[in-house]
């Protein structure tokens, strides 16, 4: 034995063993405590790292006009990514001459993307190329290894085709906001995701929108992946056939675009059932910006001057415009006098005078009608007649026809944010606050549509409508069919729909009330009233023109609104049309000429044998 | 040479401790495959082990006295390859220059191999003293000295990894040549206040530098002391090492934190994060056994060593191995800071399984004299 060596050889060969099995025990220790005591932990750690859920976007369904013709569809766009799981592992901006000259997009426009990742250290891709070509996508490829970073992604993107064209009823989608998410419709959704944002994409939002999918996918430490263990094919939103005519939208918007101002709005509806046939409204957007703008600084700026343009591009002023009605309000009050008995069939005659004096005030008429009877103050829209009707029936018999004719709340229209027409029912409680009571001159001024009436297009198209069909109110709407769509693998099928119209609000009339009401309505264009130059023999129109001031008594300010509401053929009505243009002066002369435009295109489709008299008459003109 | 041994000598054959280390590397050979199954390593690792195998026959075969008489002579020629590496001969790895690629021999890491002749010589010159009398300090600086070209050499490469197992082949021949135990103590005490209070003061007077503090930070709580950054590693050795569980994952390669390229350096650094994870708590017990059973297989034959010096040779050997193997699975589990230092047996590389295999050579050659009498 070596023991003679040293005093304690053995015992300290024996002290390095032992410290040997310590460090050994320390060892085995640290791994019980990190495999049994840790181990589900740090398996789940393990799986969140390396499995990724890559979330396949479903398209939304597409909007279509009424006779099948595409309105809003979505298409394929691949876009051109900053992948943010590699991003961390090189630096970006030494390759920007690369990316720029292979994607060829401008090297200043990537350092300005590339700074904006840097502000947002959460994100996972980052755009740099939208609508990319096939030429850019085989460059990616063609690139994999030698910039990882670069990725392509496709996503359905949502496609306006006629542009500016009925913007306002198609609205727009946009990545779901912070405040949306809150609300319990859109709880399901995740930031990023696409939903409507305005118009129908917004009101019919939830049949639109398909439900999305997934990749399930094995990742490596760069992201890369490795397998595919799941795919979870998306379910397609549902289709919406919308109850527009495209045919007439376009003559609608290219009425707009012909007028003065080019401010206004116009609206065709079939008054038997309430189903809007065209609704325009100018100075109009273009919802592509909002789609494929949002992330560039050119759509970004387009955006904001969408929002700062006094003109209100953004309004749909069909739906949301609230404009004095002027004269077209004297035919709901026509039939509120004869309903509440202050004029009769038999007996209907008024005193024009002229105008009319209260106080030491004399309110003008634009003529001197004598003692006319209803039908032809309808027609020759005569003031004194109505200020005396508005005088007869007393605030508050303006007030129950507000409510008759329902002009305190919105029409009902499937569209998001509608507004109100306001009356003297809503004003009446503010101006006896502040002036004690409500004077007569408010009263004249509410009978030919002033003051404290102010309108929205489609309120006084629905209600003038009705009087063409027999007193019926229908609610107007878009919405024709939403069509089925099949199950998708776990994803049942979604049903279809069609529209239920409500029971209209009936106007009570009696058919000799309603016939007067009707002569004044016809007169106005057929019988030598204010609207004669619209005339299309063999397509009797039923209308009524409105002027409305909207300067301050006495002052020269801007010029009054044109309007025109109507329907046709007089007795048996196939459609309403109305038309406002802001600022424009009369309505006989800049909103009844808007109206026999969308006319015309509607008689070319349905009544072309009228086509040829009609051009007869406008030569004759 | 097969004639000189003599069949008594043949019969002192140490069966089981060569079992045993081929058992380890075989078992390191499917982890490296686990680790890289579509690399060549666990091949390569195949033809080292035999080489290795071959060669530690060899050196068995030798009388471990002559070895020990030539040490000046292998030290000399350690230095020359460890002056090699650093010249254009030599090859950069990842920054380090720590290869050398000669014809013939093909590409090796020197400073893995001149471990065994700085044994060598510490063993000839403290084996060399007799007596009960106390080590003197020329003879510790000595001791020093023989370590300080070598391991100054290393850290010229830079590799601070490797230049530190040479530490304890020096501190287990200084504790076994009679150092006085108070010199111990003194010296264990000294470092537990010396390096926190180092730390401190270099901390405050900005000597250590901000990601050197990171590392230590990355211990003391790996998950949240930067996880992309310093703790990366870290971090996902400890949940390779973790999701193994009780009895692993067995190659799914869809969970192999390894194939995904989470866990960096399977196949050498992090081998054992890689056992951790295919064989689980149970092949991490049974590992840390076998290592356990091999050193005290090494520590038998120190005591049964027929001579100071072999004695002294196979227990540096051990010092250095338990050091190794603490150190690079305090790393895995992430108790002690990344440190590149390969796992003895384990680890890809035939570098390391080769010098591992002369010294287990030595072992038997010591073990098989031990009836040898002067």
């Amino acid at each position: 034995m070596i023991n003679d060596y040293s005093q304690n050889l053995l015992a300290r060969i024996t002290t390095v063993q032992v410290i040997a099995y310590i460090l050994l025990l320390i060892l085995g220790g640290r791994v019980f405590y990190l495999q049994i005591i840790r181990g589900d932990y740090y398996k789940e750690k393990a799986e969140n790292q390396r499995i990724k859920l890559i979330p396949i976007p479903a398209p939304r369904g597409s909007i279509l006009d009424r006779y099948g013709r595409i309105l809003v569809d979505s298409r394929p766009s691949y876009n051109i990514v900053f992948a943010s799981e590699q991003i961390k592992f090189i630096n970006p901006f030494e390759r920007v001459d690369d990316y720029a000259r292979g994607l060829k997009v401008d090297k200043q426009y990537l350092i300005e993307r590339l700074n904006l990742i840097k502000k947002q250290p959460g994100f996972e891709t980052m755009i740099i190329k939208e609508n990319a070509t096939i030429e850019d996508i085989a460059w990616v490829e063609a690139h994999s290894l030698e910039f990882p970073e670069l990725q392509v992604e496709i996503r359905p993107q949502r496609n306006y085709p006629y542009g500016e064209v009925l913007a306002h009823v198609l609205g727009y989608v946009g990545e779901v906001s912070p405040k949306q998410l809150e609300k319990p419709e859109y709880s399901h959704l995740k930031p990023g995701d696409i939903v409507g944002k305005a118009g129908l994409e917004q009101y019919y939002d939830k049949y639109l929108r398909g439900i999305p999918g997934y990749r399930k996918v094995l990742v490596d430490s760069r992201g890369r992946i490795q397998a595919e263990l799941e795919v979870v094919e998306p379910q397609p939103g549902q289709d919406l056939i919308t109850t527009i005519d495209l045919d007439l939208q376009l003559a609608a918007e290219a009425e707009l675009a012909k007028s003065v101002t080019k401010r206004g709005a116009i609206i065709a509806m079939d008054p038997n059932n309430g189903e809007i046939l065209a609704m325009a409204s100018s100075p109009s957007f273009d919802p592509n910006v909002f789609v494929k703008g949002v992330s560039t600084p050119e759509g970004r700026r387009k955006i904001a001057e969408y929002y700062k343009d006094e003109n209100r591009p953004l309004l749909n002023r069909a739906i949301q415009g609230r404009y004095h009605p002027g004269s077209t309000w004297k035919i709901p009050l026509a039939v509120a006098g004869l309903q509440q008995e202050a004029i009769t069939v038999k007996n209907s005659r008024l005193l024009c005078g002229g105008g009319i004096t209260i106080g030491n005030k004399f309110t003008r008429c634009m003529g001197n009608h004598g003692t006319p009877p209803l039908d032809y103050a309808i027609t020759k829209s005569c003031d004194g007649y109505f200020y005396r009707l508005g005088l007869k029936l007393g605030v508050d018999g303006l007030i129950k026809m507000v409510e008759e004719f329902e002009y305190d709340r919105p029409t009902g229209i499937d569209l998001p944010n509608e507004k109100a027409t306001r009356t003297p029912k809503y004003w009446k409680p503010y101006v006896e606050k502040r002036e004690g009571s409500w004077k007569d001159i408010r009263t004249v001024y509410a009978s030919i549509g002033q003051d404290t009436v102010e309108a929205t297009p489609i309120s006084m198209l629905r209600t003038i409508a009705a009087i063409g069909v027999q007193g019926k109110m229908y609610v107007p709407h878009l919405m024709k069919e939403i069509k089925e769509i099949g199950a998708v693998g776990a994803f049942p099928a979604r049903p279809g729909l069609t529209y239920e119209i409500p029971e209209p609000k009936i106007i009570k009339m009696t058919e000799e009330q309603e016939a007067l009401v009707m002569h004044g309505l016809w007169g106005v264009v057929n019988a030598g009233g204010t609207a004669s130059r619209i005339r299309i023999p063999g397509f009797d129109i039923a209308g009524k023109t409105g002027t409305a001031q909207n300067a301050a008594l006495g002052t020269k300010g801007p010029k009054d609104h044109a309007w025109f509401v109507s329907f046709a053929p007089a007795y048996k009505p196939e459609i309403a049309v109305m038309a406002i243009i802001e600022n424009s002066g009369f309505g006989a002369q800049h909103a009844a000429p808007a109206v026999r435009g969308v006319y015309d295109a509607y008689l070319r489709k349905h009544h072309p044998e009228l086509v040829q008299g009609q051009t007869l008459a406008k030569n004759g003109l | 040479m097969i004639g000189i041994i003599e069949k008594r000598n043949f019969r002192e054959f140490d069966f089981l401790l060569l079992i045993l280390a081929i058992s380890i590397v075989c078992f390191g050979i499917w982890q490296i495959y686990n680790a890289q199954p579509n690399e060549i390593y666990w091949q390569k690792q195949i033809i080292g082990l035999i080489i290795a195998v071959l060669i530690a026959l060899v050196v068995s075969m030798i009388d471990y006295r002559t070895l020990i008489h030539f040490a000046p002579a292998f030290y000399a020629l350690g230095l020359i390859l460890l002056i090699l590496v650093l010249t254009p001969l030599g090859v950069k790895v990842k920054g380090q220059q720590a290869w050398l690629k000669l014809p013939i021999v093909g590409q090796f890491q020197p400073s893995e191999f001149v471990k065994i002749p700085v044994v060598l010589m510490l063993a000839k010159y403290f084996g060399e003293r007799k007596g009960v009398q106390p080590l003197t300090l020329k003879e510790m600086m000595v001791g020093v000295a023989i370590l300080v070209a070598p391991v100054g050499l290393i850290l010229l490469e830079p590799d601070a990894g490797q230049a530190l197992t040479y530490i304890p082949l020096l501190a287990t021949v200084i504790f076994l040549s009679a150092i006085k135990i108070r010199w111990v103590v003194l010296s264990l005490i000294a470092v537990l206040i010396l390096a926190p209070v180092s730390f401190y003061v270099g901390v405050k007077t900005g000597k250590i530098k901000q990601y050197q503090i990171e590392r230590i930070n990355v211990i003391l709580d790996p998950e949240n002391a930067d996880p992309r950054g310093y703790g990366y590693h870290t971090f996902q050795s400890i949940i390779t090492v973790g999701q193994g569980g009780v009895t692993g994952i067995k190659g799914d390669a869809e969970k192999s934190q390894s194939a995904l390229k989470f866990l960096p350096e399977p196949h050498t650094d992090f081998i054992f994060a890689v056992t951790a994870e295919n064989t689980g708590f149970l092949g991490c017990v049974s590992l840390l056994l076998a290592y356990a059973l091999l050193l005290s297989r090494l520590i038998m034959g120190a005591k049964f060593s027929p001579d100071r010096a072999g004695m002294l040779v196979i227990m540096a050997f051990v010092g250095g191995m338990t050091f190794q193997i603490f150190i690079n699975i305090g790393m895995t589990l992430g108790i002690l800071p990344v440190i590149g230092v390969p796992l003895p047996l384990m680890s890809a590389g035939l570098s390391s399984i080769l010098s591992t295999f002369i010294a287990i050579g030595f072992v038997l050659s010591v073990r098989m004299r031990r009836f040898v009498n002067y």
